[in-house]
């Protein structure tokens, strides 16, 4: 009696499924039956393809708007960051070399350094999601620099009174900037360099793309099946609504095959021309400011060659690697002649370094001292970050060129994508009830 | 007994340390600190076995200057055309750079040019190398300077690497605090913070004093007043001389206590050559009788009273 009272529940819990099943096979034993089994695949797929059709277009164009309003101006940023400390810090020992009051010119690039740098700390900090590798350096450096500034301001301040404590001062500031400072902005800049590459993967949305790749085909295959279906078990060789549906399935994965493309050949573009350029360059610019700050400061320490002119010396051969590399990467056009000349800018400036080691080693400290700080040692190694900058600039605005090329008609596959499919579902459910009509 | 065998293992370590080692106080990797064996009993545990006051007995007249002995090294430093002098660039006073001209001067910096002149005639012949506090033996012994003038302490631990000339300036460590300070000397500063430069004898000292202060190590002075003035040590200590040039540039630091060590300045050269070592104290004897060291005491320190009697030389050999 037990086992009866809880037979019968489970029964009926297990009858709609069971009945469902049931019906399915006695479904597929009739000729309206098997047209609504029909009805009902492409209506499933139809939907289902609106569905991811729709998803797929807003993941890419997600994707691709996160690489180029975010991850990419992260690591731009993180650049800025990177090579302002690096050149404030240069700029401060060289004033410093100078003797007496700073020269304004020195100052003033100093403070256009720090304000720089700040700037993209902001800009930064916005883009970095709250925790995370990016966020921990963004807030040392944010502490850091203000740290920074009040040491460099103290060491002026004793400068000017004619303290030598100004130059221990200096020495402090100059010891956090190398030690903190420009590591932090260097863990950023590579924290940055791999979102940019998880940013490509995100835009190009590679398992999205191919699920919809494969339900488009099924649907077409099944509005065909069905098709032939029709005209084998009914005495009309068309179907039009089923027709226009084939259309219009064919035309959906025209546009979707024709948007992806386009959208994965502006990604790749934006990576080999853009992105991969630009970090190069960003290397070559902080390699160079490297560089002139291993020079002042081995002056600024008086004290010869020592593990800076080493650093200068190691940092040389891998700039001298980061230009081939960008020279191949390009050949020509704007970019290529300004890797050119900054290439030979560098070779000039090396050779004007080599020179101030000679005097430094030979004991001329004061020609020395005169040649790294004067005009055509400035104006040369100036001339190499400027070339730099250069083709810098001109590849940002390729990446920016092709990150928007790439974004084009995704917004426009979001709505239409699931409009048509939905339309595709309409007109089979027409096609296929006018042929159900017939039975009743 | 101990005191004496730890004296020989680190003697033995010095000859296998050979072209690497250094007499410095800071200890170097595979080898203890000579200074950190014996038990630490206040200041009075100086070791004065080699007699570290005694140099090498000048060897007769001094040559005419450009008239080096062939054959000598300071002949070899006229062929080369400078003397290269390794020194700081923030003991104010002693060798400091001074922020106006940008030029590295002070007492140390004159005993140096005073030897240029001797070998050249010429003061302005000599090369400054600014060496860190713990570089100050290594630099000698490798032969990247010729001469260390940098408030250096002639002791036994440094004697076993370089030579020392005879004395040329008296010092003893004193203590800089704030002035709102009520310490009156280093045995008030238990358990504080006190600043001194790496690989000084006075940052050992610290550690020695039975009051028990923090030693902090800064790569040089100056570093130490910058800790100072941000709040990160409480004093700084060393010798006098230095704390003085420090509290000039400070007006809320003060210099107190009476000198609780005795740190006599000469200037380090290379073993390899003894007739330089004598060559530069009949220099030094020769200004000490002429007048010279007076005035360039006068020059540098004459704020702080009339020029003492120089230090009186002494020989062994």
């Amino acid at each position: 009696m037990s086992t009866a009272q809880l037979d019968r529940p489970s029964r009926v819990a297990a009858n709609p499924s069971g009945g469902a099943l049931q019906r399915v096979a006695r479904l597929r034993r009739t000729s309206p039956g098997r047209l609504q089994l029909i009805l009902a695949g492409l209506l499933t797929l139809g939907l289902l393809t609106g569905l991811v059709a729709g998803l797929t277009a807003a993941t890419a164009a997600t994707g691709t708007a996160d690489l180029g309003n975010r991850a990419q101006p992260l690591l731009v940023e993180a650049e800025t960051i990177y090579s302002a400390l690096a050149d404030a810090d240069t700029t401060a020992a060289q004033a410093f070399l100078a003797g007496g009051l700073e020269p304004t010119d020195l100052t003033r690039r100093y403070s256009d350094d720090l304000d720089r740098a700040t700037t993209a700390l902001t800009s930064a900090a916005r883009r970095t999601p709250e925790t995370g590798r990016s966020a921990d350096a963004i807030r040392r450096l944010s502490t850091d620099v203000a740290r920074y500034s009040a040491l460099v301001a103290s060491a002026r301040a004793n400068n000017r009174q004619g303290l030598p404590v100004g130059a221990a001062y200096l020495s402090s500031a100059s010891t956090l900037s190398r030690e903190s400072l420009q590591p932090q902005a260097q863990a950023l800049f590579q924290a940055a360099q791999s979102e940019v590459d998880d940013g490509y993967g995100d835009a190009r949305s590679s398992w999205w793309s191919a699920l919809l790749i494969v339900l488009l085909l099924a649907l077409l295959a099944a509005l065909l099946l069905a098709q032939r279906h029709l005209s084998r078990t009914t005495h009309r060789t068309f179907n039009v609504p089923l027709l226009i549906a084939t259309t219009l399935t064919l035309v959906l994965a025209l546009g979707v095959g024709t948007v992806l493309v386009s959208q994965r050949a502006h990604l790749t573009e934006a990576d080999t021309e853009g992105s991969w350029p630009v970090a190069l360059l960003a290397e070559t610019r902080i390699a160079a400011l490297r560089e002139r700050g291993d020079e002042a400061l081995t002056l600024a320490a008086r004290s010869g060659e020592g593990a800076l002119e080493t650093d200068f010396d190691q940092t040389s051969a891998r700039l001298d690697d980061l230009l081939t590399d960008a020279g191949q990467v390009m050949p020509d056009g704007y970019a290529g002649s300004a890797v050119r000349a900054a290439a030979q800018a560098h070779h000039d400036y090396v050779g004007a370094h080599d020179k101030v080691r000679k005097l430094d080693n030979d004991g001329d400290y004061d020609g020395a001292v005169a040649l790294t700080i004067g005009a055509p040692t400035s104006g040369t190694f100036t001339g190499l970050t400027d070339d730099i900058g250069q083709a810098l600039e001109n590849r940002k605005d390729v990446f920016r060129r092709q990150i928007g090329a790439a974004g084009h008609g995704l917004g426009l596959l979001t709505v239409l994508g699931p409009l048509l499919a939905l339309l595709v579902c309409g007109l089979a459910f027409a096609g296929i009830r006018a042929r159900l009509e017939e039975y009743r | 007994m101990r005191a004496r065998v730890a004296l020989v293992a680190v003697a033995a370590l010095t000859v296998l340390a050979a072209a690497g080692c250094s007499g410095d106080s800071s200890p170097l990797p595979g080898r203890p600190s000579a200074s950190a064996g014996p038990a630490p009993t206040g200041a009075a545990a100086v070791d004065v076995s080699c007699r570290p006051r005694a140099s090498l007995k000048p060897a007769g007249a001094l040559p005419a200057p450009g008239r080096m002995p062939a054959g000598s090294y300071m002949a070899e430093i006229y062929k080369r055309g400078r003397l290269v002098l390794g020194t700081s660039q923030d003991t104010l006073l002693f060798s400091s750079r001074n922020p106006f001209t940008g030029k590295v001067e002070g007492f140390d910096v004159d005993m140096g040019r005073q030897i240029a002149q001797a070998i050249f005639d010429d003061p302005d012949k000599i090369q400054i190398k600014v060496i860190a506090y713990d570089k100050r033996v290594s630099s000698a012994v490798d032969g990247s300077v010729d001469l260390v003038a940098d408030t250096m302490t002639a002791n036994c631990a440094r004697w076993k690497d370089v030579d020392f000339s005879s004395i040329y300036y008296e010092a003893g460590q004193k203590v800089l605090v704030a002035k709102g300070s009520k310490a009156t000397s280093i045995n008030d500063l238990g358990g504080k913070k006190v600043c001194s430069a790496r690989g000084s004898t006075s940052y050992d000292n610290i550690g020695k004093v039975p009051a028990k202060p923090i030693p902090v190590a800064r790569p040089g002075f100056g570093d130490c007043l910058v800790a100072f003035q941000q709040n990160e040590v409480d004093a700084i200590s060393t010798d006098d001389t230095i704390l003085v040039g420090l509290a000039a540039q400070d007006p809320y630091a003060k210099v107190v206590g009476r000198r609780f060590t005795d740190e006599p300045y000469g200037m380090a050269m290379n073993k390899q050559h003894p007739e330089f070592t004598r060559f530069v104290n009949a220099v030094l004897a020769k200004n000490r009788a002429n007048g010279t060291w007076k005035s360039t005491y006068e020059r540098w320190l004459g704020d702080f009273g009339p020029a003492p009697q120089p230090p009186a030389a002494e020989y062994k050999g």
